[in-house]
């Protein structure tokens, strides 16, 4: 019998039963999968049991008492997806992000989420225009991009969801940008993050040994320890935050000792330029010009970050910083003229 | 009823994840069209019939008439008559759940935790931890503006009622108050936009979230976007004036040609710098993606964009005495 028919025998059988079903019985209904007595019937059973789990099927065994046999069942209490109880809005808030995360192709399990979405309608009585809105979304989004390009980032993205969940260490070739060399490095993928519209891979770097972030547009190639595939080959170092990992400005990453770095920008800084500088830096505000102050580990950064911002700011400190700005932007001049 | 094979070519395990949904959705909805299931589950028609071909061999043990799932099509429509206890679909798997909740906590709003907490309970019980540890494995962003804010835009959506919003527009430095029927919210190149009928002007826009001041719920209510108007609905409108064309140092160019976005690289160099072209963008936003990699790119053209950023870096070095 093929596998997958299999399965779904299994799991009708252990849905309609109303009392557990024994292991005598299973076999003899499957005698050609369980058959005999042998120890590979038992283990193959095992793996199906462990594969209808990852489906959503979870299958139990119950010792049984003087009421009840001992066998396996399935807990439709356990099984079937309940109604999510949420209000109108918080509803729309989980077909909005679902939706927008699924057009954007490249999204961690975006297979699996394409399959949460589907059930989301069976999770509440009436989705209404929260289900038109997602739809929406997706269609706003159809024929957007280079698609062959997606593809490929979202398959390698795919690659490493699966390693990030089951813990398996990877074989990345990396394209580095400051230096652009081409390394091969193993890494223990602790998570995947993003920003500004792009995805990272963050983990424990035994090349570096430290832990790095991965622009997963610069993986080249993911290879994925194939042995022992439910076995993990790592733990996640204590105190490692994803999110503290992910909400790091650019000028956070330890390149050199921290240093205190003041700019200036003139007129009040809108919402945007004050999230810019993230939630670790110190504003004043007077005389219609704001200082900020931020420490920085990698200064070219900030001093990128300052430059974006055209003449509406300056670097303040520190005075080899203030130097170098004027220097870039001198050269630029040159070149310009 | 004969049993069949599966087709050798197909993968089972999502094969049996869409049959788990597509059995318990046409019990709902009977005599859904063929087409509809497979938009729903991405697949071709064809591949939504052989699935049903499929689900006529599978049943339970005894195999007796009775037994097996009974799925037909009349007229491209998907009946049941027998659905042997698939009637509604399994929990969300861990990695299900996990995606969701990512992608609720990457966009905010008021119920935030409180989905992720219903998607928790709507995990097998023994897998709920598992749940958790993969949830701390995915950050999807951080959200594009106050909860409260999202919380009021997402239940305007939902209720479909008017919004009223104060939006500061970027190109002309100016804010302005609109009344927006909003119809969904999208993610491109890193923003979030509320996408939606603006009354004033009269045509669907899209409204950066992280510029949207602040915004109220009206009690007015609106009619739903017609499917024609979703079907011609665009985030942006097709890119106009020539394209900007920027020169990208190596390492820019290493840094840029990562990043999401619409690049058509013109030139290549052997150091790996590039020059560029970018449809669709404004004069100050093609200077400050220079600046912002500190010297090592400038902007080449069309004049006016090159005499924005000539101007912008004159000004900045003026700073610097």
């Amino acid at each position: 019998m093929q596998k997958a028919e299999r399965l779904l025998d299994l799991a009708a059988l252990l849905l309609r039963a109303s009392e557990p079903v024994s292991w005598r019985e299973i076999q003899e209904q499957f005698p050609d999968d369980y058959g005999g007595s042998g120890e590979a019937a038992i283990r193959k059973f095992e793996r199906d049991k462990a594969e209808l789990l990852e489906l959503g099927i979870p299958v139990r065994w119950v010792g049984g008492d003087e009421d009840l046999s001992a066998g396996y069942l399935v807990d439709k209490e356990d099984f079937y997806l309940p109604d999510l109880k949420l209000a109108p809005e918080d509803l729309a808030l989980l077909y909005l992000a679902g939706s927008a995360a699924l057009a954007q192709r490249a999204f961690p399990y975006a297979r699996d989420l394409a399959h949460a979405m589907n059930k989301l309608s069976f999770a509440a009585r009436a989705p209404g225009a929260s289900e038109v809105a997602a739809v929406a979304a997706l269609q706003l989004s159809a024929d957007d991009a280079d698609e062959d390009a997606r593809a490929e980032s979202s398959s390698r993205l795919e690659a490493l969801s699966a390693a990030v969940a089951a813990k398996k260490r990877v074989h990345i070739v990396y394209l580095g940008a400051e230096r652009r060399v081409r390394t091969e490095r193993d890494v223990d993928p602790y998570g995947l993050y993003q920003r500004g519209g792009a995805w990272f891979l963050a983990g424990f770097c035994r090349l570096r040994q430290d832990i790095r972030s991965f622009h997963l547009a610069r993986i080249v190639s993911v290879e994925v320890n194939p042995a022992s595939p439910r076995t993990p080959d790592f733990t996640v170092r204590k105190g490692f935050s994803l999110a503290d990992l992910a909400t790091r400005e650019s000028w956070e990453f330890g390149v050199h000792a921290p240093v205190r770095c003041r700019v200036r920008l003139d007129g009040p800084a809108s919402p945007e330029e004050r999230d810019a500088f993230g939630p670790r830096a110190v504003w004043k505000e007077a005389d219609g010009r704001a200082v900020v102050e931020v420490e920085a580990q990698n200064q070219e950064a900030l001093l990128r970050h300052v430059l974006s911002l055209g003449d509406r700011a300056e670097i303040l400190a520190p005075r080899p910083l203030r130097e170098k700005a004027r220097k870039v932007l001198a050269a630029l001049a040159r070149r310009l003229s | 009823m004969t049993r069949k094979a599966a087709p050798p070519k197909a993968d089972a395990r999502d094969r049996l994840r869409r049959v788990l949904f597509l059995v318990p959705y046409a019990v709902r909805h009977p005599g859904v069209p063929v087409r509809d299931l497979a938009r729903r589950c991405g697949v071709s028609e064809k591949q939504i019939l052989e699935d049903l071909d499929f689900l006529l061999g599978v049943g339970c043990p005894p195999f007796a008439p009775d037994d097996f799932l009974d799925l037909y099509v009349e007229g491209d429509r998907v009946h049941v008559a027998l659905h042997q206890s698939f009637s509604r679909p399994p929990r969300f798997t861990e990695s299900e759940a996990a995606a969701l909740a990512a992608a609720a906590r990457a966009l905010g709003g008021e119920g935030r935790e409180r989905v992720v907490r219903a998607l928790r309970e709507a995990v097998p019980k023994d897998r709920r931890a598992i749940f958790e540890e993969l949830l701390a494995c995915i950050f999807a962003g951080s959200p594009p503006a106050k909860d409260s804010l999202i919380g009021r835009i997402e239940q305007a959506i939902a209720e479909r009622r008017a919004l009223r919003i104060r939006y500061f527009t970027a190109t002309r430095g100016e804010e302005s108050v609109r009344v927006v029927h909003p119809y969904t919210l999208a993610q491109r190149l890193g923003h979030w936009y509320l996408w939606g009928h603006d009354e004033g002007r009269g045509k669907a826009l899209p409204f950066r979230l992280d510029r949207i001041r602040e915004c109220a719920v009206d009690d007015k209510r609106f009619e739903p976007p017609t499917d024609a108007e979703l079907t011609r609905g665009r985030l942006f409108s097709e890119a106009s004036g020539p394209p900007v064309k920027l020169r990208l140092g190596p390492l820019a160019a290493a840094w840029a040609l990562a990043r999401p976005g619409q690049w058509r690289v013109l030139k290549r160099d052997r150091k790996g710098g590039a020059v560029v072209e970018v449809p669709g963008v404004s004069d100050e936003w093609a200077t400050r993606f220079a600046l912002s990699f500190g010297g090592d790119a400038e902007v080449l053209g069309p004049p006016s964009a090159r005499r924005h950023f000539g101007d912008a870096v004159r000004r900045a070095l003026a700073r610097y005495p």
